[in-house]
């Protein structure tokens, strides 16, 4: 229902986007393996630090949010979660399953 | 009555409370610049006849803090009982700020949003309809942009007559149980589709915010590892050569002038008065305090390109790009901060490691930062580099890059004597949009700086200058010293035992040991005791200095070779910083062994510096080492022994508690 919701806010244009075909055929794909420019879904976040999951969740991304990779290099990468960029590590990258 | 200021991180907090204030607050264009909470009264035509407090926090994105800075706040708004909260919203950002601000709402304290950065959400095309927030919320909104002063004065007189009614919640968490970690993820997610309902129907956005624009174009060049860190060392470079080799000694040269002149006069005026009086009043004030402020346009200058530097956005970029570099070393790219800083201050630049999450990088950051030298060290550099190496550029220049390797040699070591990582370093940082830095700002900050280092240089430095001037010219017995028995005076013998130390390092005269212990007090001072000991006034005379090719009267007189006087300025700058600095240490590292481990390490850094340049720099110019090599290897030796010593207790301590984390593990895992 989540997801649905903010889909919506953003606009058909950026849904469209989404890979749904990768989203469910990789069974725990991260976003180390996303692809620049495009939007997923947060499957799961799994940082081993309940602190660390609920400052994700605070920024707006937890399970059903959009996600998307702007740029990515070899130890990290920035996305946007909800309106704002971020410059994550693969550590952390690693935890976000799409 | 008091008015809180609460909001998420770089929303613009404090460049409003330093609007309707009329303060100087460190502001930046990234999250986590105010890391304390400030209070100050508004000015006069925004809080009328009312004695107003506002009350301005670091940034938080909830109540439930995540870095040491937030909790500050949280307990606050939780416990100080404001009259009001004026909740500062980035409206650019406006899906995540809302949660916060409901949590806020439900405090029962009147809440006021000031929708802030309005100004680039119009450039955006973004439309927020701030009447149908206002009525979903239940508490009044106002457009505001805190740079322009625009929206503030109705902001914070609807804030005022609102202080001391209630505010209804539009959204109340369920009674739940706190403790009950999926019930309060349950509750967090409703809060958060509460905000995300809200949000959608007030908020038109013309561009998307995941599109790709030119500035993510920068971004991703600028966070690109190699050449993101080679733009940083071009970026930090051009500070450090305008502000110390261009345009800062040549504001300097003419106010040098005005200094000599005025000491001239001084000296004239006392022609007829006794000699002690003289020397104290013109050589002794004037001479030594003149000698620091000489160098304060090489700091003013400097003071400006940083904050123009923190004003655009550049330094979440840098953080970032250094991650990595500063990962392998066992500290974080949000360590990179604290060390810009500390180019100006090692006090701010201690704290701001508050944003750090993890204790031991937090701990290992504030314990490295002052390697960087400070606006404080600048004279003493800029004297060396002029009195030996005549005013070379890359003297200033060296002395940064080394106190950035000296940072990850001792990250290095500080991460060998704690052992291995036990817990997962995250590193996120938001990346903010870039700005036009304000030149109104960056003047100033610099402003602000210079009047401090003028209040120094008049309070502290004089003060620390006469004390020396009388110590040097009186002996035990309080009998005027006698030329040519110098070494009887109280400052000498109080020095002397100091000074048989620093013999290995090169520089085992009084006078020297002298100006570095009273750099402890203020690093300016010793530079200032160096002009009262020998009499020296009027440094950097750079038409003296062209002509005499760096041999001049101040080269001469201390008797220092080019080795040795490289040893003696590193040894200031690597040693402990001021006292000022070690009692930020003390109340960001909350435990005495690190501080005192900070201290040691220091000391030993600053000794172990001084004796490796000292003597290898004269087996190599000399063809042997120089006197003291032998002590002075004994001493390594024993800072060696001490440092594997603290390594095998630490690490001995450490694998107990790690063996206990594992066994509750085991267990978990087990069942």
């Amino acid at each position: 229902m989540l997801a649905q919701f903010t889909l919506k806010r953003r606009g058909s244009a950026v849904a469209s986007e989404v890979d749904t075909e990768a989203v469910e055929s990789a069974g725990k794909r991260t976003l180390l393996s996303a692809e620049p420019g495009k939007t997923y879904i947060v499957k799961e976040i799994n940082t081993d630090d309940d602190e660390m999951n609920s400052f994700l969740f605070r920024l707006g991304c937890y399970v059903g949010e959009p996600i998307t990779l702007v740029s990515k290099k070899k130890k990290s990468c920035i996305v946007v979660i909800k309106d704002g960029r971020y410059n994550l590590d693969n550590l952390l990258s690693e935890a976000i399953i799409i | 009555m008091r008015i809180a200021f609460a909001g998420n991180p770089n929303s613009g907090k404090t460049t409003m409370y330093n609007a309707l204030t009329g303060r100087s607050e460190k502001v930046g264009n990234w999250g986590g610049v105010t890391v304390g909470s400030k209070e100050y009264k508004l000015k006069k035509e925004f809080a009328g006849d009312k004695e107003v407090i506002a009350v301005d926090l670091p940034g938080a994105y909830s109540m439930s803090p995540f870095t040491p800075e937030e909790g500050i706040t949280s307990e606050y708004v939780r416990t100080a009982n404001p009259d009001a909260i004026v909740n500062i919203v980035d409206a650019t950002n406006l899906s995540r700020s809302l949660f916060f601000t409901t949590q806020l709402l439900e405090l029962g304290i009147p809440v006021v949003v000031a929708l802030n950065k309005t100004d680039i959400n119009e450039k955006e095309g973004t439309k927020i309809d701030a009447e149908k927030l206002s009525q979903k919320l239940g508490c009044p909104v106002f457009k505001t942009v805190s740079t322009e002063n625009k929206g503030l004065s109705e902001m914070i007189a609807k804030a005022i007559s609102l202080a001391g009614t209630i505010q209804t919640a539009p959204y109340l968490q369920a009674d739940i149980n706190l403790h009950d970690k999926a019930a309060v993820d349950a509750e967090d997610r409703k809060r958060y589709s509460f905000v995300n309902d809200i949000v959608a129907e007030v908020e038109t956005r013309k561009v998307k915010s995941a599109e790709s624009t030119t500035a993510d174009k920068i971004d991703a060049a600028l966070t690109f590892p190699i050449v993101g860190i080679l733009v940083f060392a071009a970026v930090m470079f051009g500070v450090f050569w305008i502000s110390q080799t261009w345009l800062g000694p040549l504001v300097a040269d003419w106010l040098v002038g005005w200094i000599e002149t005025f000491q001239g006069w001084v000296a004239g005026q006392l022609e007829n008065s006794p000699a002690i009086l003289s020397a104290l009043l013109a050589d002794g004030i004037v001479g030594g305090v003149g000698a620091v402020v000489g160098f304060l346009p090489l700091v003013m200058v400097m003071y400006f390109l940083i904050a123009l530097l923190e004003d655009c956005g550049y330094m979440a970029r840098v953080s970032a790009v250094m991650d990595p570099i500063f990962k392998r070393v066992g500290l974080s790219g949000k360590s990179v901060i604290p060390v810009v800083i500390g180019t100006g201050c090692g006090i701010p630049a201690i704290m701001a490691c508050r944003t750090i999450r993890d204790e031991r990088e937090r701990r290992a950051t504030s314990m490295l930062t002052t390697f960087i030298p400070c606006g404080a060290k600048i004279p003493v550099i800029a004297l060396f580099a002029g009195a030996f190496f005549s005013g070379a550029g890359w003297v200033s220049t060296l002395c940064y890059f080394f106190g950035l390797v000296l940072i990850f040699l001792g990250a290095l070591l500080i991460k060998a004597i704690t052992g291995y990582k036990y817990r997962k370093s995250f590193f996120i940082m938001e990346l903010p949009k870039w700005k036009a830095p304000s030149l109104k700002f960056a003047f100033k900050s610099m402003m602000e700086r210079a009047k401090a280092y003028i209040v120094k240089a008049a309070t502290i430095i004089l003060i620390c200058n006469t004390v020396v001037q009388i110590m040097q010219t009186f002996d035990w017995h309080f009998h005027v010293v006698e030329e040519g028995a110098e070494n009887t005076s109280i400052l000498a013998s109080i020095a002397s035992p100091f000074a048989i130390l620093l013999i290995p390092l090169g520089f085992g005269v009084w006078q020297l040991a002298a100006a570095a212990i009273t750099g402890f007090i203020a690093k300016e001072n010793v530079v200032g005791t160096l002009a009262v000991v020998y009499g020296l006034t009027a440094f950097i005379d750079t038409e003296e200095l062209a002509m005499t090719g760096g041999a001049n009267t101040v080269a001469m007189t201390m008797g220092l070779t080019s080795v040795t006087a490289l040893a003696y300025l590193f040894f200031n700058l690597y040693t402990p910083p001021c006292f000022a600095a070690i009692g930020a240490m003390n109340s960001e590292m909350k435990s005495k062994g690190w501080l005192w481990g900070a201290i040691g390490l220091q000391l030993c850094t600053g000794y172990t510096v001084a004796f490796l340049i000292n003597q290898f720099g004269t087996l190599f110019t000399e063809g042997h080492f120089a006197a003291g090599f032998v002590p002075g290897l004994i001493a390594e030796a024993c800072m060696v022994a001490a440092v594997i010593l603290i390594g095998k207790r630490v690490r001995s301590h450490f694998d107990e508690q790690y063996e206990l984390h594992r066994k509750v593990v085991k267990e978990g895992a087990a069942a």
